[in-house]
This record gives structure tokens, sequence and C-alpha cells, in this order.
């Protein structure tokens, strides 16, 4: 059994009063894929940020690798990180971008950007000079999947990464983001309403509603 | 009409054949822009950026302060500076009345106002999801800033230009921290206002033609900054 890489107890997370999240407990196991499925307002973008480390809980514990971990940690998130349905782009080129988080880590760059433009089927010759305003949405998109891939992350978080995408920039990131567990042993959660897709690819499938995880079927 | 034909042709004499008092107010009005604008921008942007990011109590009055300072009379900021350099003042040690240094001390408090405030709202008009991109991607707080000041970078040039047009065509702070002296401190706007005065069109309207093309320079450039933030 491999040991869980998450660990969450009596998680609890609220907006204005309004409980977002409550979580009784939550394993996930390393190299694993777990699928989020739920409605819109299910917690589950609320549950993607405090494993990305971006805010913590009004409540409950939070263990990472074995040790207790929140947002004052902030070398985790050169660990983990998150692709969020509408990423942003930087204001530079499409090398810019997805070089970006490895030259803040002072790591050689044109290579690594090269081989993660490569898995989400951007030829490397034709995009990597393309200016952040000459991308379509699904482009953008796969760029930024590849700015997160480029830095070969411990944990990818992807909060509904294929919503309203054509059907071969879906099927690229889907490609790209099981890759990363491939290539080099890579956690990921994964939020999606495609629903088949996620009951096919991950280890377990949770459904969330009302901040809480359903039982089972 | 004649004499301002004339005094304009004269003018465009004095410039084209350097004449030294012409070019020793436009220097004068470089050097004390210049040194107060490096101190507004070392200071400004950061603060801005403080101002425009971060949340803590009291930052809706420091907003709107810094705001009201956008509006300081200038004569006001020359009597403050003034009360703080003379001999009897606090700073009167200092030495620096009736200097290019007390000047540009005099305009670092015009421009500082106008550098936050734009600074704090171009941060704040910044798309939301750069912060948790930043983070998202292993920035770290020094890398935020960084990175935030750059995707900012046209709406913080024209915040910084906008500064430059504000404290190079003054004259309340030139005139009264200055003391309008030749060959020193006297600047494009003081020479003006003292020229016109003695009936010397000529060099008056020589300066006034140079300011409005350092005006007309600072509007290009706050233009074309606005179209490329825009974008």
């Amino acid at each position: 059994m491999t040991s869980p890489i998450y660990s969450l107890r009596q998680v609890r997370q609220a907006y204005n009063g309004r409980l977002a999240l409550d979580l009784d407990e939550l394993d996930v196991p390393e190299r694993s894929i777990l699928g989020l499925a739920g409605h819109n307002g299910s917690g589950k973008s609320t549950l993607l940020r405090i494993l990305a480390f971006l805010e913590d809980p009004a409540s409950g514990s939070v263990t990472y690798a074995g040790r207790s971990a929140g947002t004052r940690d902030a070398a985790l998130r050169r660990e983990v990180t998150l692709l969020t349905q509408e990423p942003y782009l930087l204001k530079r080129s499409v090398l810019g971008n997805v070089a970006f988080g490895l030259r803040l880590r002072g790591e050689e760059s044109r290579e690594r950007a090269a081989e993660a433009l490569d898995m989400v089927g951007l030829a490397p010759e034709k995009f990597a000079r393309r200016s952040w305003r000459e991308l379509s949405g699904g482009e953008a998109q796969r760029v930024a999947l590849a700015a997160r891939l480029a830095l070969r992350p411990r944990v990818l978080l992807l909060d509904e990464p294929t919503n309203n995408l054509d059907r071969e920039s879906a099927t690229r990131i889907k490609d790209a983001a099981l890759a990363a567990r491939t290539a080099w042993g890579a956690t990921l959660v994964v939020v999606s309403h495609d629903l088949p897709w996620l009951l096919a690819v991950a280890d377990r499938t949770v459904t969330m509603a009302d901040g809480r995880m359903l039982p089972a079927a | 009409m004649d004499y301002l034909f004339d005094g304009l042709l004269q003018a465009f004499g004095l410039i084209f054949s350097g004449d030294p008092e012409t070019f020793s107010a436009v220097w004068a009005t470089l050097l004390s822009s210049g040194m107060a604008m490096a101190v507004i921008l070392a200071l400004g942007l950061p603060l801005g950026f403080l101002l425009g990011h971060a949340r803590f109590p009291g930052r809706g009055a420091v907003r709107t302060l810094v705001d009201t300072l956008l509006s300081l009379p200038t004569v006001v900021v020359g009597l403050l500076v003034y009360a703080l350099l003379t001999r009897r003042g606090p700073l009167g040690d200092w030495d620096l009345l009736f200097s290019i240094p007390g000047i540009a001390m005099g305009l670092t408090i015009l421009g500082l106002p106008i550098v936050v405030a734009l600074t704090a709202t171009a941060v704040e008009g910044l798309d939301r999801r750069l912060r948790h991109t930043l983070l998202t991607l292993g920035a770290s707080p020094g890398q935020v800033l960084a990175t935030t000041l750059w995707e900012a970078r046209f709406s913080l040039a024209l915040a910084a230009v906008a500064a430059f047009g504000r404290v190079a065509t003054e004259v309340g702070v030139a005139m009264m921290v200055g003391g309008n002296i030749k060959w020193s401190t006297r600047t494009i706007t003081t020479a003006i206002a003292l020229e016109t005065n003695k009936g010397q069109f000529a060099l008056g309207m020589a300066l006034g033609v140079i300011l409005l093309g350092i005006a007309l320079a600072v509007n290009l450039a706050v233009a074309g900054l606005k179209r490329m933030a825009r974008e």
C-alpha cells in the first residue's frame, strides 16, 4: 500500500459564514489519480486550493508527505502546482510562460520547456516565440499546462482543465496530464465534469455535494 | 500682435543658437526633476504596490489621503519645504534652501502621490488570477512583487511619465524653494515668470516653446503607454 501524500482530517472551510468544505477524512496515496466530481459549488475547487497550499482551512489538519502543512510552507508550492479552468498567461511569449517557473527556480529552462510543449501537442518550433495574445482558448490552456508540466511537479492539481475546450485540446490535455504520472510518478487530483473519463483513469473517484464527500456507490 | 510674432522668432533664434541662459534653465529643470523622479520611483513603486496589493486596517483611509495629496497646491508644498529648510527650520542645517536638491525635495512631495496612487490603481486592476498563478508556479513573495510590477509595466511607466509631467512644469516649489537664482536654480518655469515680468518676451517664449515641447513629449508618451497598457 502506497503511503498517502496528503492526509486531511476534519477539514472545514467557510466563506462569509457559509460552509464551503466539510471533510472528515481524505487520504491521497502518492502516485495515484484522485478524481473529484460534483456540481458547481460542491467544494471541489476549495479543496484544490487547500491542497495547493493557496489557502488554509478554517479548522482541521492537512498533512503532506508525513508532516503538517499549509500556506506558510512556501517551499511546498515548488512541489505542488494547480491548473485552474481559466488559467492566466503572463504577458510574454509562449516560451516565456512555459519556462517561467523553471527560471524562478534558477533551472535551465529551454529544453525542459520544449519537452513540456511537446507533451501538450504544441510544436515548440511553431509556438515557442508566439505571443500570449496570439493563442486560442485551447492553446492557452495547453500552454498553461505545459508551464506546470515543465516543473515536473510531485503533485499536479487540475481544476476542470478541459472545460469549454474543443475535442482535440481536451484530448491533448488529458493525455499530457496522465503522462505526468507515467513519466515521473506525479500524483494527480483532477476535478472534471467528464465522469466517464474520470472513472476510466482515476484510481479513485469521489463525488462531492455541499462541501461533503458522498459515500461511494 | 507683432511683438508676439517677433518674440517667437527670437525664441527660435535663442534655442537654435544654444543660448547659455536658456539652456541653463533647461538643465536646472531636468536636473531637479531627474533627482526628484529617482526618489519618487524608488519609494512610490513599492509603496503603490503595497497599497494596491495588501489588505490592512486603515487601507481605505490611506488611499483617500494619497488621492487627496494628488491635488496638493504647489505653493503649499513650496511653503512647507521652505519652512523645513530655512535656517530656523528643523532641516536648516542641511543647507538645502535655494539649491537644486532643495527643489528636488519639494518636487518629490508633489510627484510621490501620483506614482503611489497610479501604481496602486494599476496593481488593483491586474487580473485577480495573476497572484494565484505566480504562487502555483512556485514564486517567492519577492518574485511575486517583481513579476506583478513587470506585468503592470506599461501602467507603471504611465505613472512615471505623469509624475514627470507634473514636476517638470510646476512653478511654486521651484520659485519658493529654489529662489530663482540665475545660472543656478532658475528653472524653465521660474525663468518664464521672471522674464515676462521684465518684458523679455523672447527668452520667456523660447523657454515656453521648450516647455511645450516637453509637455507634448510627455503627452505622446502617455497616449502611447495607455494604448500599450490596454492591449
